[in-house]
C-alpha cells in the first residue's frame, strides 16, 4: 500500500505530461509491466536505458528529465489530496476500471484516474445516459425510465453531471437507489461534493475525474469527459442527441469505434437528429429502452430529414 | 563534496572551523540522499545539520517547524550571514506569504521555514509544484509521535509527506527530546532505511532542586525570599494562565521586575516581551511552557516550575531551554504534596486531570460523527450542530482524522470536515492505552520528586541515554536541599496581596485576531458612510466608503474578499464598555461556595463579606472614575439576588440606581450553553433600556454577580453605546475560571 502511493508521484508526473500523446505513455507503461519493472525505476533509469529498454526518442527523454526533477513537488501534491480522501488509481492498478480499458484500448484510457467515494462502484456493470442539455420531457422521462431500470438491475449510472439528461440519470438513479458515477469536466478538488455528502459515504456514488486535481472546469475538459463516459459504460443510451455539440460528436466517434449504441426513437413531431444516428447505425429503442426490432422500415417510409440536418449528412465525414 | 572541502565552505560561511564528527556524520548522509534521524541535546548544533547541506543544494530545502519564535531567529541569522532564508508562517500577512513562495519558486531562497498546518493551504500546495525541493527537514521530529510529549496532528500530514517522497530526496529529522520509544516510532513513520544518530543528552552545568512544600502559599513565600538570590535572569512556569498573572503581580507587590506570558496575549504583546526576554529586561518572566521553546537565548540562568510537568520528558524538554552557555544554571521544581482526604497531593491533581478529563467523553465523539455523517461542517458549524467547546470539538476532530473516520475537506477555499465512506468505527481502546501511559509517564515525574539519586541520570536514563557520567549536580548529590521557611512579615505580606487581587473582565472592545496579527488597524464606523481606520490607537486616516478604502494603497492590507466582512465585524465590536473588575474568582474560595447557595439552593441574599469584597474591588479599579447611573442585569432565575445587591451598592457608592434595564424576551441561563457562540446567540437583543436621555453621554456602573463567558455584559454594553453612553464599566462579585461554574453545580 505504500509503495504504491509512493509511486503516485511518479504517475502523476508521467500522467500530466504535457506534448507527449496517451498512447505514448501507455506504451511506455506497457513496457514497464513487461520488464517487470516499477515506474519509479523507470524514472531513476538512466538514459541508455530510456533509449534501449524503452525505445523512447530524444525529445521525449528531454521531457522525462525535465519531469523527473518536479516528482518531489508532485509529493507534496499527492499528500494533499490523500489527506482530503481523494484516492489515486493509476492504469495498472486491479481497482482500475476494465470496462475503460476494453472500450478505450491503449489509445485513449486515461493512465490515471483521481476519485471520491466507493471505488467498488467501477467493477459494476454500468450504463451512460446522454443527451442534450436542454433537454424535452419526453427525454427526461426517457432517461428517468432507463435510470429507474439500471438501478433496479443492479447497475451503475455514468453521468457527465452536465445539466439536463446527465444530472436527470444521476437523480434518477440516487432517487431509486441505485449506484451511480459523476464524471467531471475538471480537477477533482475543484468539485464541491457537498450535495452528493450522503450518497458518497452510503456508497452509492463515486466521483471521478481525468484532469490535473487543480484544474478548474473548461469547454476543453467539457468534451474531453465524453470519451471517459463511454469508456466507462458498458452500454450507452441516447436520450436525444442534435446535430451537433457534445452528445452528437460523442455518439458519432462511439459508433466510428464499433460501440453497441442505444437511441431513443423519437416521436415524429420531435426535432432531433436522433433518427440520423440511428440511420448512421445506432441501436432504436423504445421508451422503455427495449430495442425495436423493424425500425429502419418505418424510418424509410415515415421519417422526413429536416433541412437544417440534412445538409449535414452530405458532409465528409472525419 | 569531502569534510576538508566542507570545512572551508564553513568557515566562509558560518564562521565555524570545523563540524563535530556527529554533525559531519549526519550531512555526509544528506549529501548521498539518505533519510536522518538526529537526537541531539540543544545547544549541540542541529541546525547547522541542514543549513550546510541546504547552502549546497541547487534547489531549495523546505523545513518544518512548530516554532514561529524559532524560524524568525534562524532566519535573522542566516540572512546576517547573507545566506537567503525566509519563512511561512501566520505571523506574516498573507501578502507577505504569498510573496515568500513565490520567491521561493523564483529560487530566490535557499532555506525556508513553514510551519506544518501550511500543508493544508491551497496556495503552498500550488506553490510547491513549481519549486524545485532539494531536501525535506522536519525539526522538533518527536511531535510527530503519538509517544512524544506533545504529538501535533498537523505532523501527521509530514509523516505522510515524506512516506510519499522520492526515495532518493535526503530528508532529515532532528529532535532534542526522544526516548527509546519515540526514536523506533520515529524510524518506522518516516520510514525508508533511516539512520539515527543519537548523542547524549547529560546536561551538566544544570543545578537541579526539587523543593517539596506544603501549600500553594509556600511557593510565593519561597519566591519572593530567594528569587532575587539567584544569579541573572530567567523563567518561571506556571500551570494556568491565570496563575501566571498572579505570580507576576505577586512579584511587583515584592518589588521584583518580572512579566507574564501566555498564548492569550496578542502577537505584539507576546512579540514584545520574547524581546524583552532577549534582553534581559526583567529578572523573571512567569509564562505558560509556551514561552521559550525555540528560543536562541545563551542565557537563561534559571527556571523554575511552580507545577510539574505530565512528564520526565517534557520536563527536560522545558528545562533543556536553559544555560545553552554551559555557565551554570538553577533548575528548580515545586512540588506540593500536601494529601486532600483522599490521599491524592495537590500537584498531582491537575496534570493527572489533565490525562483523565484529557479527552472528550466517547458520547461527545459519537455526536460529532452523527452531525458529520448528516453532512459536512466546519468547527463554527459543529459548535451549532453539538452545543460542544471549541477546544473539545478540536480534540474530537484530530482523534477522528487520525482514525481516518473524517478527512478534512476544502470546498472552494473554505475548510471542511467530511465523513468518509468506508469510515472504521470509533476505536475508543486507543485513548485508554494512551491515557495509561500518559499515566506511567506522570507517575515517572513522581519518581523524579522522590528520588535518591542523581536527578540528571534520572532524566537521561528516562530519555534512553547511556549514564556514564560521575557529574553530580543536584540537591541529591552535591547541593544543600532547600525548604520553604518563610519569615512573618513575608506572610503577612502574602496574606494583604490575597486581599487585593482582583481579577479583571476583560471585555473592552479589541480589534478581532484577524486584524491583530494583519495590520492592526481598528475600523471605527462615526456615521452611516464615514469610516476611522486606526492603527495602534493613532487616527489614520477618515474613509467614506469601502472602495475608498480598496483604492487607499497604504490600507490595502487584508484581502478584498474579507474586507467587508471584517468591517461588519467591527462595526459589531463598537462598544464604549471597559475593562471590569470582579471581587475574587469563582472556584478558589468561600465567595463560589456562597455565591452558589444564594442562587440555586435559596441561601437568600448574598452575605455582605460579598458586598464589602465587591466595594473593595470598585476602589480599586475606579476609584477616579465618577458615575452617574448604576444598572445591573436582570436576572433569569435568580429572582431577585442581584437587584437587591445592587441596590446595597448604589447606597453604599452612592450612585443612583436604574431598575429600566429589562429584558424583552426570556433567555435560557448562560450556563446551559458551552460554547461562547451559542451564549452571544443566546443573548443577542434581548435588552432593552426605555429611557435615552438617563444614558446618553453618562458614565454607567452595570453590576452582575457571575461573570462567565461576557457575553451578557457586552452585549448590554453595546445596548447603551448605542443609546450613547460615554463608558460603561462592569462590576461583578466573581468570575469564572474555564467553567468552573459547571461543575459548582
Amino acid at each position: 500500500m505504500e509503495n504504491e502511493q509512493k509511486e503516485f508521484a511518479y504517475w502523476m508526473a508521467l500522467s500530466h505530461l504535457k506534448k507527449m500523446r496517451t498512447v505514448r505513455k501507455n506504451e511506455i507503461i506497457v513496457k514497464i509491466h513487461d520488464a517487470n519493472t516499477n515506474i519509479t525505476d523507470f524514472f531513476n533509469s538512466d538514459i541508455i536505458d530510456w533509449k534501449t529498454k524503452y525505445s523512447l526518442q530524444e525529445n521525449e527523454i528531454e521531457l522525462l528529465k525535465n519531469v523527473k526533477n518536479e516528482i518531489s513537488s508532485y509529493s507534496f501534491l499527492v499528500e494533499n489530496l490523500l489527506n482530503q480522501g481523494y484516492d489515486i488509481i493509476p492504469i495498472n492498478s486491479s481497482e482500475y476500471p476494465i470496462t475503460m480499458k476494453e472500450n478505450l484500448k491503449m489509445k485513449y484510457s486515461p493512465p490515471l484516474i483521481y476519485v471520491k467515494g466507493n471505488k467498488q462502484i467501477l467493477k459494476e456493470t454500468s450504463i451512460a445516459i446522454v443527451g442534450s442539455r436542454n433537454a424535452t420531457n419526453i427525454s427526461l422521462e426517457f432517461t428517468n425510465n432507463i435510470a429507474k431500470k439500471a438501478s433496479e438491475d443492479y447497475k451503475v449510472v455514468v453521468s457527465g453531471f452536465a445539466k439536463g439528461v446527465d444530472r436527470q440519470g444521476l437523480d434518477s438513479a440516487i432517487k431509486f437507489k441505485g449506484q451511480s458515477i459523476i464524471v467531471l469536466p475538471q480537477g477533482i478538488t475543484t468539485f464541491n461534493s457537498r450535495k452528493y455528502h450522503k450518497q458518497i459515504i452510503n456508497g452509492d456514488v463515486l466521483v471521478l475525474s481525468t484532469f490535473h486535481p487543480k484544474a478548474p472546469w473548461s469547454v476543453q475538459f467539457a468534451m474531453a469527459r465524453n470519451p471517459i463516459i463511454y469508456g466507462l459504460a458498458k452500454d450507452i443510451f441516447v436520450a436525444e442527441s442534435s446535430n451537433k455539440g457534445g452528445t452528437w460528436s460523442g455518439v458519432k466517434d462511439g459508433l466510428r469505434k464499433g460501440r453497441k449504441i442505444f437511441v431513443r426513437a423519437p416521436e415524429d413531431s420531435e426535432k432531433n437528429a436522433n433518427n440520423i444516428l440511428i440511420q448512421k447505425g445506432a441501436i432504436p429503442v423504445d421508451m422503455d429502452g427495449n430495442e425495436i426490432q423493424d425500425y429502419s422500415k418505418k424510418v424509410n417510409t415515415k421519417y422526413q430529414i429536416p433541412e437544417n440536418i440534412q445538409q449535414h449528412l452530405f458532409e465528409p465525414s472525419e | 563534496m569531502n569534510r576538508t572541502q566542507c570545512e572551508i565552505i564553513l568557515k566562509e560561511k558560518f564562521g565555524f572551523e570545523k563540524f563535530y564528527d556527529e554533525q559531519w556524520q549526519t550531512i555526509d548522509m544528506l549529501f548521498q540522499g539518505k533519510r536522518v534521524l538526529l537526537i541531539e541535546k540543544t545547544g549541540f548544533g542541529k541546525s547547522l545539520c541542514f543549513q550546510f547541506p541546504a547552502t549546497q543544494f541547487k534547489g531549495i530545502t523546505i523545513i518544518f517547524s512548530p516554532l514561529i519564535a524559532l524560524m524568525r531567529d534562524q532566519v535573522n541569522a542566516l540572512n546576517k550571514k547573507g545566506i537567503s532564508a525566509k519563512f511561512i508562517n501566520s505571523e506574516q500577512s498573507p501578502e507577505q506569504n504569498l510573496q515568500v513562495m513565490q520567491d521561493a519558486i523564483d529560487g530566490k531562497i535557499k532555506i525556508l521555514y513553514i510551519a506544518p498546518e501550511r500543508q493544508n493551504n491551497d496556495k503552498w500546495i500550488e506553490a510547491t509544484q513549481n519549486m524545485q525541493i532539494s531536501m525535506v527537514v522536519i525539526d522538533e521530529a518527536h511531535t510527530i509521535s503519538v509517544w512524544g510529549h506533545d504529538f501535533r496532528p498537523a505532523f501527521r500530514r509530514i509523516i505522510n509527506l515524506v512516506k510519499l517522497l522520492p526515495n532518493e530526496l535526503p530528508v532529515l529529522a532532528t529532535t532534542a527530546t526522544a526516548t527509546k520509544r519515540v526514536q523506533k516510532d520515529i524510524e518506522k513513520q518516516i520510514s525508508g532505511d533511516v539512520i539515527t544518530i543519537r548523542g547524549n543528552l547529560l546536561r551538566d552545568n544544570f543545578h537541579l532542586f526539587v523543593i517539596e512544600t506544603k501549600s500553594e502559599d509556600e511557593k510565593f513565600l519561597w519566591l519572593a525570599e530567594n528569587i532575587k538570590s539567584i544569579p541573572g535572569t530567567g523563567l518561571l512556569y506556571s500551570g494556568t494562565r491565570v496563575n501566571t498573572e498572579t505570580y507576576s503581580k505577586w512579584f511587583d507587590f515584592n518589588n521584583i521586575n518580572s512579566t507574564y506570558y501566555h498564548a492569550g496575549l496578542d502577537g505584539e504583546k507576546r512579540k514584545e516581551i520574547e524581546n524583552g526576554l532577549m534582553n534581559n529586561k526583567w529578572k523573571c518572566i512567569i509564562s505558560t511552557n509556551a514561552l521559550g521553546m525555540g528560543i536562541d537565548k545563551p542565557n537563561i540562568r534559571f527556571i523554575i516550575h511552580t507545577q510539574i510537568p505530565q512528564s520526565p520528558i517534557h520536563y527536560y524538554q522545558e528545562i533543556g531551554r536553559a544555560g545553552r552557555d554551559g555557565k551554570p544554571t538553577y533548575i528548580i521544581l515545586f512540588y506540593n504534596s500536601k494529601e486532600d482526604k483522599k490521599g491524592i497531593a495537590e500537584d498531582y491533581k491537575l496534570p493527572k486531570s489533565f490525562i483523565e478529563g484529557g479527552r472528550p467523553s466517547i458520547k461527545k465523539y459519537n455526536q460529532t460523527i452523527d452531525a458529520l455523517k448528516e453532512e459536512p461542517l466546519n468547527i463554527t458549524g459543529l459548535m451549532r450542530e453539538t452545543n460542544l467547546l471549541r477546544t473539545p470539538i478540536r480534540v474530537i476532530i484530530a482523534d477522528l482524522i487520525e482514525q481516518e473516520i473524517i478527512k478534512e475537506v476544502k470546498f472552494g477555499g473554505s475548510k471542511n470536515y467530511e465523513y468518509q465512506f468506508n469510515a472504521p468505527e470509533l476505536d475508543a481502546k486507543k485513548f485508554d492505552e494512551l491515557r495509561k501511559f500518559k499515566l506511567d509517564d506522570l507517575n515517572s515525574m513522581i519518581d523524579y520528586i522522590y528520588t535518591k539519586e542523581p536527578r540528571m541520570k534520572f532524566l537521561c536514563e528516562y530519555l534512553g541515554d547511556e549514564f556514564n557520567n560521575k557529574k553530580e549536580n543536584c540537591d541529591n548529590t552535591t547541593y544543600k536541599k532547600r525548604h520553604v521557611n518563610p519569615k512573618n512579615e513575608t506572610i503577612e505580606k502574602l496574606k494583604m496581596f490575597r486581599n487585593q487581587n482582583y481579577p479583571i473582565l476583560d471585555v473592552a472592545p479589541k480589534t478581532s485576531k484577524k486584524i491583530n496579527k494583519d495590520m492592526r488597524i481598528a475600523i471605527k464606523k462615526i456615521n452611516l458612510t464615514k469610516y476611522e481606520i486606526y492603527k495602534n490607537n493613532f487616527l489614520l486616516t477618515e474613509i467614506n466608503s469601502i472602495e475608498d478604502y480598496e483604492s487607499n494603497k497604504n490600507l490595502q492590507i487584508i484581502p478584498k474578499l474579507s474586507l467587508e466582512e471584517l468591517i461588519e465585524k467591527h462595526l459589531q465590536n463598537k462598544s464604549n464598555i471597559i475593562d471590569g473588575i470582579a471581587s475574587s474568582y469563582y472556584g478558589v474560595s468561600n465567595v463560589g461556595a456562597s455565591l452558589h447557595s444564594c442562587k440555586y439552593e435559596n441561601g437568600g441574599d448574598f452575605p455582605k463579606f460579598l458586598l464589602d469584597k465587591t466595594i473593595k474591588a470598585f476602589k480599586k479599579q475606579f476609584a477616579n472614575l465618577h458615575f452617574d447611573l448604576l444598572v445591573y442585569v436582570p436576572s433569569t432565575i435568580s429572582g431577585d439576588l442581584v437587584k437587591n445587591f445592587a441596590i446595597q451598592i448604589s447606597s453604599k457608592l452612592k450612585i443612583p440606581i436604574s431598575h429600566k434595564l429589562i429584558k424583552t424576551h426570556k433567555t435560557e441561563p448562560q450556563k446551559i450553553f458551552n460554547n461562547s457562540l451559542l451564549k452571544r446567540e443566546n443573548v443577542s437583543d434581548v435588552f432593552e433600556y426605555a429611557e435615552r436621555e438617563e444614558i446618553m453621554n453618562k458614565n454607567i456602573l452595570l453590576i452582575d454577580d457571575i461573570f462567565d463567558s461576557g457575553a451578557t455584559i457586552k452585549e448590554i454594553g453595546k445596548l447603551f453605546t448605542d443609546l450613547g453612553a460615554q463608558l460603561i464599566a462592569p462590576l461583578v462579585i466573581a468570575k469564572t475560571v474555564g467553567g468552573d461554574i459547571k461543575s459548582g453545580k
